[in-house]
């Protein structure tokens, strides 16, 4: 049998999810008899290729993650969320609340060590956007693994769910937002 | 009531008439979602997770706000109301910034719980993020806006059972917000800080700003039920407990008797500052107070206190105690100096309350002070005097149960005080006799209640004549006071069925037994025996050190300590106590020996040559008297930081 192949990538994120899922420990090793990862974080693999899986951490906060997003949503049949952020926007929403320009003072300018600061504005620096947005604002996404950030048994419990052919949802007694 | 039955979800179920769909859900185990329900509190339909389809009726019904009737059928989990009840959640995430992974509610929180019920993964909608603001003003209590979710229940609380009616809301639609007073912030408002608002909130909007983030449901930690010996209220306390810490003190049930607490309850003892004294102190050759064993600093004071004893005889010794300490502690003081040392100078902090009362209660000829009402017997008054007491400062739950008889009863509330009327709005009269001159104003009182209600039996007779000759115009102008308040005053006292008089520190403080002798002659012709009248007395267990015989029954002793003074040794028992009184301090450096047994350092322990650690009420069981003469017994809730060496 094919491998079933997936690609993750993580937008606007710290990379918790990712730690996560490797958190599964020795199950990994059944995993990877049955999955090939191509573009992913843990690959290093940069380039898109058509997968089954697609799964993302993180939200979308500028125009970078949108296109990223959009391509990976492109070359997937299924697409996964994975963490508060990529399902409701979670710790990066906290700026959303803010003025864009606001934030790119305090962030660039205004903050206590910069000296002389300047808000990037070079052509390729990708533009952030008026509020970040969970991913199922920007593309459609069939399946949901919320936690902040998601247990690693959550996680493979999804994973098992796709494999045995089945689009995942997390039972009640699983569901976990911290 | 007659007894109806309906069908919910194909099941025969039977409740009254009366009762709320809801009602009947709950009482026969139906599990129905709910967010702005709180059980005791009267229901507003606000979130709308309660909805039921109802057989005949258009659209689905809240549950809260619907009456059942005979022969309903109702339908509590369809699909189409699990539809309904996932997309509310959906939208209440969205209307607010609600991002668990920040919150002190997260674990335990009713919102989270519920996504978590209808496997909120997703939301459909787009997030409006507010920009809310924190208010973060108050000693105790925090507010965030950006987690409300406008279920009202800390309002209807605050209202209904706190009394205070501090939190309402502001605005309008969209703009809609929690507010205290007129859009004042929590910690500049009316607010007492009793913290009942903080147990209703479902999810992180009001926290406290004690151990939040220190307990988290999976982690371990035990609660323990005890009292709270704090003031005399004697409320009922549930602690949570996690590595011998008390990370939260809360009320068991709110609904219950003596089941609100107060910011003193609840957080003083999370939020205490003052250093523990662990471990014996013994004051050396420079003067400087040393750690010693127990042994030693026992041995130390029996010894001194024998000497001197021996040398100047038994009147030379002097104890004093606070009634904030356990009847068995004051049992342990009392036993080594009246019975072994032979000493009968001992005396109660509040000593000169207790001569004060037993004086004015034998001047009046009337009950004695442990046959006073109970506290419940306040929410049930229609009419309450307050005389010289702030309840709000010293036992800030009374303040609620006057509060509560205000609303529920609508009862009148009577102020006599020179300095200040704690109710404000609330007040019907506010009698303000000019410098303390209460004496007259109680007089006329008693003339005008005499002139105007049924007299029953001897002592009420009694009491009208003694006031007969009294004209009420001179007395009201003699305490500069309009007569007309006055006689408002006395008509709204005589007309009153559950009349009620309630004293405190002020009148205490006065040390007037025919002020006092008055107030209870008050209580006295408008009541029965029983139910009519309530001191605050000022400390958790003044009524227990009373009953046990530790006030001395004459004179205060710390009147010993004068300049001529044969006094040498004073036992003072602290407790809990802080205590910074510079007179007392002052007297009592001038003895060749003070020990003092307390919980925590002061400026008197400070003094002293030889000090003994005290176990602190949560660290062991005790009994106490409330205020209103009920017993009670604390248990431990933490291990005893006695013995143990600092740091370790």
């Amino acid at each position: 049998m094919a491998k079933v192949k997936v690609a993750t990538v993580w937008l606007e994120a710290c990379a918790g999810c990712h730690m996560s899922f490797l958190d599964i420990d020795e199950a990994i090793v059944d995993l990877a008899e049955l999955v090939e990862f191509t573009r992913s974080p843990i690959t290093d693999i940069k380039e898109f290729s058509d997968v089954d899986v697609g799964i993302v951490e993180g939200a979308v906060g500028n125009t970078e993650e949108e296109e990223t997003l959009k391509e990976l949503r492109a070359h997937c049949k299924i697409l996964m969320a994975w963490g508060d952020c990529a399902c409701f926007g979670g710790v990066c929403a906290l700026r959303s609340t803010l003025d864009r320009e606001d934030v790119l003072r305090r962030g660039y300018i205004e903050t206590e060590s910069t000296y002389e600061g300047k808000i990037p504005c070079a052509p390729g620096v990708p533009e952030l956007l008026e509020t970040v947005k969970p991913i199922n604002q920007v593309v459609k996404v069939e399946c949901y693994v919320p936690g902040c950030p998601p247990d690693a048994k959550n996680i493979h419990y999804a994973l098992t769910e796709l494999l045995a052919g089945r689009i995942p949802v997390l039972p009640s007694e699983l569901m976990r937002f911290d | 009531m007659s007894t109806i039955t309906l069908t919910i979800d194909g099941q025969q179920v039977s409740g009254n008439e009366g009762d709320t769909i809801l009602d009947i859900c709950n009482a026969s185990g139906i599990d129905i979602p709910t967010l702005c329900h709180f059980q005791g509190l009267s229901n507003s339909g606000a979130c709308r997770l309660c909805v039921v389809e109802v057989e005949k009726e258009r659209k689905p019904v809240p549950s809260c706000m619907y009456p059942a009737r005979d022969g309903l059928v109702v339908h509590t989990n369809t699909e189409k109301l699990e539809k309904y009840r996932r997309l509310i959640l959906e939208l209440l995430f969205t209307e607010r910034n609600h991002p668990c992974a920040y919150c002190v509610a997260s674990g335990n929180c009713e919102l989270q719980n519920l996504a978590y019920r209808y496997q909120m993964d997703n939301v459909r909608y787009s997030y409006s993020y507010p920009n809310l603001k924190v208010d973060a003003v108050s000693d105790y209590l925090v507010i965030d806006h950006n987690r409300c979710v406008l279920c009202g229940r800390c309002i209807r609380m605050c209202d209904e059972i706190a009394g205070i009616h501090t939190l309402d809301f502001g605005n309008r639609g969209w703009k809609n917000t929690i507010c205290a007073d007129l859009n004042k912030s929590l910690g500049e408002s009316s607010c007492i800080s009793c913290g009942a608002c903080l147990q209703a909130c479902p999810t992180g909007a009001i926290s406290s700003k004690f151990g939040v983030y220190q307990v988290k449901p999976h982690e371990e930690y035990d609660t323990v039920r005890s009292i709270c010996p704090v003031c005399g209220v004697g409320c009922e306390i549930e602690a949570t407990v996690k590595e011998n810490r008390i990370v939260k003190i809360e009320s068991p049930d709110l609904m219950a008797e003596r089941g609100i607490l107060c910011y003193k309850g609840r957080f003083s003892e999370v939020a205490r500052d003052h250093s523990r004294i662990s471990s014996p102190l013994i004051k050396d050759e420079n003067g400087n107070l040393t750690q010693c064993s127990l042994a030693d600093a026992s041995e130390a004071a029996n010894s001194r206190m024998k000497a001197i004893k021996q040398r100047y005889g038994a009147s030379s010794i002097i104890g004093l105690a606070s009634s904030q300490a356990s009847d068995e502690t004051l049992e342990r003081f009392n036993a080594m100096l009246r019975d072994s040392i032979g000493t009968d100078l001992i005396d109660t902090f509040d000593g000169d309350d207790y001569r004060l009362i037993m004086k004015a209660h034998a001047a009046a000829g009337s009950t004695s002070p442990d046959q006073e009402s109970t506290l419940e017997d306040i929410t049930r008054a229609d009419c309450i005097v307050i005389a010289g007491a702030d309840p709000f400062e010293t036992n800030p739950v009374v303040g609620s149960y006057i509060l509560r008889a205000v609303k529920h009863n609508n009862a009148s509330l009577i102020v006599i005080d020179s300095e200040k009327n704690p109710f404000s709005f609330n007040t019907s009269v506010w009698l303000k006799p000019q410098k303390n001159r209460y004496k007259p104003v109680l007089n006329a009182l008693l003339k005008a209640i005499a002139d105007n209600r049924e007299l029953k039996g001897a002592q009420q007779k009694k009491i009208a004549t003694s006031v007969e000759e009294v004209d009420i115009a001179r007395s009201a102008k003699d305490a500069g006071i309009e007569s007309t308040e006055l006689n408002k005053a006395a008509l709204l006292i005589a007309q009153s069925t559950h009349p009620m008089v309630i004293y405190g520190e002020r009148i205490l403080s006065l040390q007037a037994p025919d002020v006092l002798a008055s107030i209870i002659n008050l209580a006295g012709i408008c009541g029965d025996k029983k139910g009519t009248i309530v001191s605050l007395k000022r400390h958790g267990n003044s009524m227990g050190a009373w009953k046990m015989g530790i006030a001395h029954p004459e004179q205060s002793v710390i009147s010993y300590l004068g300049n001529k003074s044969s006094v040498k040794v004073a036992y003072i028992l602290l407790a809990e106590e802080y205590c910074d009184n510079a007179d007392l301090i002052d007297g009592l450096k001038k003895l060749d020996c003070v020990i003092v047994e307390a919980s925590y350092q002061s400026p008197l322990t400070a003094i002293a040559h030889i000090v003994l650690p005290c176990p602190t009420w949560m660290e062991s069981s005790g009994t106490y008297t409330t205020l209103d003469n009920i017993t009670k017994v604390t248990s431990p809730i933490i291990r005893s930081a006695v013995g143990a060496t600092p740091g370790g």
